[in-house]
């Protein structure tokens, strides 16, 4: 005779609430798959752009190279981060800002910015009137690149800091993506485990893929 | 025959997905850390190894030469992985070579005149260990890539994990396709996707 936790699991309730769980699973599987289609191709496509330096897509030998000077007026004497953008904003420049020196409320400036496609150095003169800046624009294979790198950080670069609105959302949907897919591989774990016929097999194949990943992430650390 | 497509595809999606799901895991959490992490490299046990055997006239080969002719000075003073670059201080007849394993960054600085070598090694731990994995190969140094054997192995499975998942993006869409009752709602979601990628990349582009 069941007993009543085997009752209770088993019961019509529980089984109704394991439909529910498998059914939002699977939907839950390919809903988010099609939802960032596109953004896994993009970031599929540019590791593989990154990994191989195939020549096609070659982009900095093809960069077009313009240097302009612009007259500026700042007002007040506040710090770098508003004075360059500052600068940005009468020079017509948006993008994120990297600061490319050690000077620090210099009344010289001089900084870069940069969004996919575009780079910007600007240099501000010692009286802060005018700017000179130097504009690389780079190809479409150059964008993707970007793309896949774009994050406005640098580890053990603590002096720039993501300052422009659009880093952070692609920063966000970075997130986002990796999130997605560290879902979609629980829920595809979860809907196998459901297939009774495909346990075995899957775990074999399951495990020499963790054996061979472990390897190279904790293994070569342990071995050497 | 449409059937045995379906059945092929579903075979394959589901022993694919579940031999690259570790190293996906590995390639979406390396992403928070590549991300949102600044922490610099932690400081390192520095040890001198003196009284070296060196190849003549190392200074003067460059490339893969270089790698190759340095990596049993390596062997002596016990340091494995892949050399990022070697840089060269002629004026000094000093080489730094930043090496590499998951888990694990050190910087070797030979002296070719008191044939001395200085070793920082420092741990980079679980989080630089995948984060390493993320970046490489990676498009810098790409004439002397590879040059560990441990390195060369992950090209391949990093390509295979790409190339991996580019099929699980296919063939999930023939498996979705064939399901009429989703297809409104997986279109849409299609839809919004694409909106939400074409937009942000227009916004950050132009």
């Amino acid at each position: 005779m069941p007993s009543s936790i085997e009752q209770a699991r088993n019961g019509p309730h529980a089984r109704r609430i394991r439909d529910i769980i498998s059914v939002w699973n699977r939907k839950g599987h390919y809903y988010l798959g099609l939802y960032f289609l596109f953004f896994l191709w993009l970031f599929a496509f540019t590791g593989l752009l990154l990994n191989h330096s195939w020549s096609f897509a070659e982009f900095w030998p093809t960069r077009t190279v313009t240097k302009f000077v612009r007259e500026v007026r700042l007002a007040g004497s506040s710090g770098d981060l508003e004075r360059a953008r500052q600068v940005m904003q009468q020079v017509g420049i948006q993008g994120e800002i990297e600061w490319t020196d050690a000077k620090v409320d210099s009344p010289a400036l001089a900084f870069r910015v940069a969004r996919p496609g575009w780079t910007w150095q600007v240099n501000l003169n010692a009286e802060s009137t005018s700017a000179t800046v130097e504009q690389t624009a780079i190809n479409n294979w150059g964008v993707m690149r970007v793309l896949h790198t774009f994050t406005g950080i640098r580890a053990g670069d603590l002096r720039n800091d993501r300052d422009w609105i659009l880093t952070t959302v692609w920063a966000l949907s970075m997130d986002a993506v990796a999130a997605g897919l560290g879902l979609m591989v629980v829920s595809g774990l979860y809907l196998w485990i459901g297939i009774p016929a495909k346990r075995t097999l899957g775990a074999i194949v399951l495990l020499l893929g963790s054996l061979v990943c472990a390897f190279f992430v904790v293994g070569l650390w342990l071995v050497y | 025959m449409p059937k045995q497509l379906y059945l092929l595809t579903r075979n394959l999606h589901l022993y694919i997905g579940l031999f690259l799901s570790p190293f996906l895991l590995v390639f979406a959490a390396s992403v928070f850390f590549l991300v949102h992490s600044r922490s610099s490299q932690p400081a390192g046990s520095t040890r001198l190894a003196s009284d070296l055997a060196l190849p003549a006239g190392i200074e003067r080969l460059h490339g893969r030469e270089q790698v190759a002719a340095l990596r049993p000075v390596l062997k002596q003073i016990g340091v494995q992985g892949e050399v990022n670059y070697i840089r060269s201080i002629p004026k000094e007849h000093r080489l730094v070579l930043p090496i590499s394993l998951p888990g694990r960054e050190t910087l070797v600085d030979l002296n070719l005149l008191q044939r001395t070598a200085t070793v920082v090694e420092s741990s980079t731990g679980l989080a630089g260990a995948v984060v390493h994995l993320h970046k490489m190969p990676g498009p810098h140094n790409a004439n002397i890539r590879g040059n560990s054997t441990y390195m060369r192995v992950w090209r391949w499975l990093a390509d295979i994990a790409t190339y991996g998942l580019l099929f699980l993006t296919l063939s999930g869409i023939y498996l979705w396709a064939v399901l009429r009752a989703e297809r409104r709602i997986g279109l849409a979601l299609i839809g919004a996707g694409g909106i939400s990628f074409f937009g942000l990349i227009y916004a950050i582009v132009h």
